[in-house]
This record gives C-alpha cells, structure tokens and sequence, in this order.
C-alpha cells in the first residue's frame, strides 16, 4: 500500500481522518520544531503546528500535488509564524543543550556561553523572514532555492535576507565585544 | 575573541542555535489531541460533478416499489371511501346546514344584493 505523502493527502481529500492522524503524526514533530526556532515560544509553535495541520485538512480537497507536501506544509508554517505579529522571545540557551567542547576552561566555557546567548538575542531581534531563512538555512540545511519556494521569494531575494541577517548579527556582536573591551 | 574570529564563531553558533531539538513527543500528542473534532472540508465548485458522480443514484427498487404499493393503497381508499367514517363522511353540509351557518356560505352579491 502507498504510504506516501501524496498518496495520504489523495485519501485526506476523500475525508479519511485515520490518513490525516497519519500524516500529522509523520510531520508534526518537524514542524512543531520549525515554528519553535521561528518563534521562539513552544506554546505558540504548538498553535501554529495545530492551525496548519487543520488547513492540510480543511483544503485537502483542494491541494494540488504541484510541490511536494513537505514543501508545501513547510511554507503553511513558515507564513502563519511569520503572520504572527507578536515577537515572541527566544529559546532560552539552555534550552539547546550544552556545547560538548572539553578542550575550553571553566572561564573560556564560560565567556563563549555569554557569546552564544548574544547570538540567540540577537536571532531574536532579527525581522521575522530574516529569522525565517536563517533557520531554514542553518538549520534544516536547505538550500537557497528550497527556502525561496518556502518563503515565496527568488533566490536573490534569499540570499539578501541571509546577508541582512548575518550583517545584523555581526553588528550586535561587534557592539558586545566593544563593550567587553 | 578577536574580531577576525567573528565570522566563524558566527557560522558555528548559528548551524548550534538553529538545529532542530530533539520531537518533543507530548507536544505531539497534544497538538494530535488539539485536532479533534475536524471541521468540514472545504470542496473546490470544479470538483461537484465528480463528487455528485461517485454519489449512489442507483435506483432503489425497493422503495420504489413500497412508494408505488403506498400510492395504490391511497387510491383505493379515497375511490372506496373508506376513510369517510373517520373524518366524518360529508360533515360540511352538516355544518353548513345549520342556521347560522348559511348566511355566511349564501352571502348576497355585495353589489347587487342578489342572494344565490
């Protein structure tokens, strides 16, 4: 029997809802994990992981296997984090797990936590569809044109949204060992 | 750090910072909870004719049958007459046959005056 994305979403649009489990059981963990590192907030990642699985029912119907699902469902998400207006704060550093690194002292494990945790404030400044393509980027490992038909925009345009963010970042890092000096 | 170390330090931290955490498993199953009831689907008007084709029109025989028994059974009845004993067999007249009764039902033309 295919088990496949499409073949699940043929049978979602013919109201199967023991094909919908199944799809949102294959999917949610990815995209319960994309809306976090977007948002910043695990209650409202679990918000927009519900409302998108409700969309992938609701439009069954309608879905047209022009992308693959994944895709598609990826860009659900990313559009309702980034139709959220509210900026959620970050993931604690903590939250990320500790650096495996034995080779730094106490002191210099210490100094590159400050640093990180500047990095995940500074991400958490970052406007929303910068954050957006640097998570897809970074995290996920897609490649420019995968984040640009997730994000509805040409490559170009992901590619100055990256350099946007890095410059962002590398500003508030700047001004944060400038202090330090 | 110095400044020159920026840029590596800044791709590292990102691809760390970013990397998806482990599923959370109880957020799963919250949000599967979250989903239930599922609202109504919504059809595209493009896909009526085939929803209406894979309805069953097929004839039902049965109660085609049981619709035609009905109606042969009604007009037996209502030529027979043998409902009049129950709703009263020509009560009209009765009604109308009383005094009261008959200036309503014979009323004189309104503009002549001529009584029927």
């Amino acid at each position: 029997m295919d088990d496949s994305d499409e073949a699940l979403m043929a049978q979602i649009a013919r109201g199967d809802e023991r094909a919908f489990r199944a799809l949102s059981r294959r999917h949610l963990p990815a995209m319960l994990g994309l809306a976090r590192r977007i948002l910043g907030n695990a209650a409202d990642a679990e918000d927009v992981a519900q409302e998108a699985m409700l969309r992938v029912w609701t439009f069954a119907p309608r879905w047209q296997p022009l992308a693959l699902f994944r895709t598609w469902l990826t860009r659900v998400v990313v559009n309702l984090c980034l139709d959220r207006k509210r900026r959620a704060p970050w993931v604690a550093l903590e939250a990320a797990g500790e650096i495996v690194d034995s080779a730094l002292g106490a002191g210099e494990k210490a100094e590159h936590d400050e640093r990180e945790r500047l990095v995940a404030d500074a991400i958490a400044e970052l406007p929303p569809r910068q954050r957006a393509a640097i998570v897809l980027t970074y995290g996920d490992g897609m490649s420019n044109a995968q984040v640009a038909e997730i994000l509805d925009t040409t490559v170009s345009a992901v590619e100055t949204l990256l350099v946007r963010g890095k410059q962002n970042l590398r500003r508030a890092l700047d001004s944060a060992i400038d202090e330090d000096d | 750090m110095t400044k020159g170390q920026l840029p590596e330090f800044l791709e590292t931290a990102l691809k760390r910072l970013t990397q998806a955490a482990p599923p959370d498993d109880a957020a799963v199953e919250r949000v599967l909870k979250r989903l239930s009831p599922l609202p109504r689907q919504k059809w595209p008007l493009w896909r009526l004719p085939g929803v209406l084709l894979d309805w069953q029109f097929a004839p039902a025989w049965p109660r085609f049958a049981a619709l035609a028994c009905f109606a042969a059974l009604g007009f037996v009845i209502g030529i027979a007459g043998i409902d009049r004993r129950f709703d009263g067999g020509g009560a009209p007249f009765a009604v109308a046959g009383r005094s009261d009764i008959g200036s309503i039902v014979f009323e004189p033309e309104p503009l002549t005056g001529a009584r029927p």
